[in-house]
């Protein structure tokens, strides 16, 4: 196996409309980006993997109509779907890919256009002889979720807000994110729009346009192409039962995200991962959802999830920042968003984050959510 | 520049899904007796609804059916204020309603489904609930109107 290492990475302006683009113009304004990033060609990228939720936009084979957004022609393509963590997913095997040696450079893009689809009703398309009998959609599910979450660990709506209010102001210094709100407060995010009890409106991730594209290059020509390239030491993905009443307490157990997390530790070896890692991407869809991520991914102890947010510990200056780019909260495009998510790691080592870079990043942690069934994590690093 | 565009498109699919021996038991019995059957595990004895073939942990393959009753314990609820779609109709459904994650008595997976309650302050994880059930059944999770709260119980959880 090659040690492979993320070289480049490009992304578009993510947004609630990009009308002024079709899908695959916005792959192609991802891909050039990244391209650019690494300093290579097109012709240079032996295979690609792609990331979409197709029922979103309701268009058959987007692999096929993307593919050349991508530069796919005559090159192997194919595309990788695990629900939410489509995106993280798509990096893990585009790794695969690169770390088998049979690939020098493996280029990954997701992508989605919630703006031309119905998105609920995409949701809504789940099992048909059981889920599609009840109406709750993506809220009402993590809702309930919550409502087992906060009676556990007593977590409160305002340590809640403080998430989203940590997310957005952290997107204001990112250029690329689509809910930039510099003058949110945890009083607006209450005042909100209740949405599903406790869920408020600015408790949860918006619907996005956007592409992000991550390029891979095995050892020598990452070390040849790149000053400062982003290792990747860990790639772990999990799969879990299907229906919502399969888990018990899924948020409070989140048994995916702790055995790949820790799995991954273990790869790395990491025993103390508040200390060690630098900064964190995770793939939060709800405020309460990162502060159950917290203890699934072992940065506290169970019910220490709220004196984290309290303490700063994840703000820009705190001992882990979580989400320096605004996280999901922010920008949501679902098949990007895991590729989102390694590509802000991936700039956090290579020191290319802009005005959202975290001092000294030598380790950092993304990680993607697909509807309880699966959890991915990966770790890069600068050596 | 040329002004921007959208081009919609509307239209009306439909599918046909076969239901396997599980699921035509299952709809038989809650069609024709109204009775909800669950599968038991022959190795972990964790009892499933939905029916299906594979117990995820054990890998192993069920068989033995287990009746289990219409009313349970709420494990987690909500109150959804936002007209999501309503699978069944395609018309947002109206709010606000009450959902719960409920442990039917017999079975260790919850079921999602409405509550008749719409006031938070009315519910609690731990209450139990019993099935509203439609006059004519058609052997869908529909035919179960919503839970409401058992008599005389709201106040006295599980022991």
């Amino acid at each position: 196996m090659k040690r492979v290492a993320v070289i480049g990475t490009g992304q578009t302006k993510h947004t609630k409309a990009r009308d002024d683009v079709s899908q695959t113009e916005l792959v192609r304004e991802a891909t050039t980006r990244a391209l650019a990033d690494a300093g290579i060609t097109i012709h240079e990228v032996d295979a690609i993997v792609l990331s979409n939720m197709e029922l979103f936009e309701g268009r058959a084979l987007p692999e096929m109509w993307v593919g050349e957004g991508a530069g796919g022609y005559r090159k192997p393509v194919t595309k990788i779907a695990t629900g939410g963590t489509s995106g993280t997913s798509a990096c893990i095997a585009g790794y695969h890919q690169c770390a088998s040696g049979l690939f020098d450079i493996v280029l990954v893009v997701g992508w989605e256009k919630h703006s031309e689809g119905a998105t609920q009703t995409g949701m809504a398309l789940t099992d048909p002889l059981w889920d599609r009998n009840v109406a709750s959609g993506a809220v009402g599910n993590f809702a309930l979720s919550i409502s087992q979450y906060v009676a556990e660990r007593g977590v409160t709506p305002q340590q809640a807000a403080k998430i989203a209010v940590k997310a957005r102001r952290n997107a204001a210094r990112n250029p690329n994110a689509h809910l930039q709100m510099d003058g949110i407060t945890v009083e607006k995010v209450l005042e909100s729009r209740m949405l599903a009890d406790p869920v408020h409106l600015l408790d949860m991730c918006p619907q996005s346009d956007g592409a992000c594209a991550v390029i891979y290059a095995a050892e020598d020509r990452a070390k040849k192409l790149c000053p400062r390239p982003a290792w990747v030491r860990a790639a772990v993905t999990r799969h879990d039962q299907p229906y919502i009443g399969d888990l018990d307490r899924r948020l409070v157990t989140m048994r995916t995200l702790r055995d790949a997390a820790r799995e991954a530790y273990q790869r790395v070896g990491i025993s103390e991962p508040l200390k060690e890692i630098d900064v964190a991407e995770i793939y939060e869809p709800v405020s309460y959802a990162e502060l159950a991520w917290y203890e699934a991914l072992g940065f506290c102890a169970e019910g220490e999830a709220g004196r984290l947010i309290d303490d700063g510990v994840t703000e820009m200056n705190g001992e882990l920042p979580v989400n320096p780019s605004g996280g999901v909260l922010s920008t949501n495009p679902v098949g990007a968003s895991g590729v989102i998510r390694v590509a802000e790691a991936a700039a956090q080592v290579m020191g290319r984050a802009g005005d959202h870079q975290v001092a000294d990043v030598r380790l950092a942690l993304a990680t993607g959510y697909g509807v309880y069934a699966w959890s991915d994590v990966m770790i890069l690093s600068a050596g | 520049m040329t002004e921007l565009l959208r081009v919609s498109h509307t239209m009306t699919l439909s599918w046909r899904y076969g239901t396997s021996w599980y699921f035509a038991e299952f709809i038989r019995a809650l069609r024709d007796e109204r009775r909800l059957l669950g599968l038991r595990c022959p190795v972990c004895r964790r009892v499933y609804l939905p029916p299906r073939v594979v117990c995820g942990n054990c890998y192993a393959e069920l068989s033995e059916w287990v009746e289990v009753k219409d009313s349970g314990t709420v494990r987690a609820f909500t109150i959804v204020h936002i007209p999501i779609v309503d699978p069944t109709s395609g018309q947002p459904r109206p709010t606000p309603y009450g959902m719960a994650l409920i442990q039917l008595d017999g079975a260790d997976t919850t079921l999602n489904h409405y509550l008749a309650e719409n006031n938070p302050a009315k519910l609690r994880i731990g209450m139990r609930v019993q099935a509203v059930w439609r006059e004519e059944r058609r052997g869908t999770l529909s035919d179960i109107v919503h839970f409401a709260a058992m008599n005389n119980q709201t106040m006295n959880d599980e022991q």
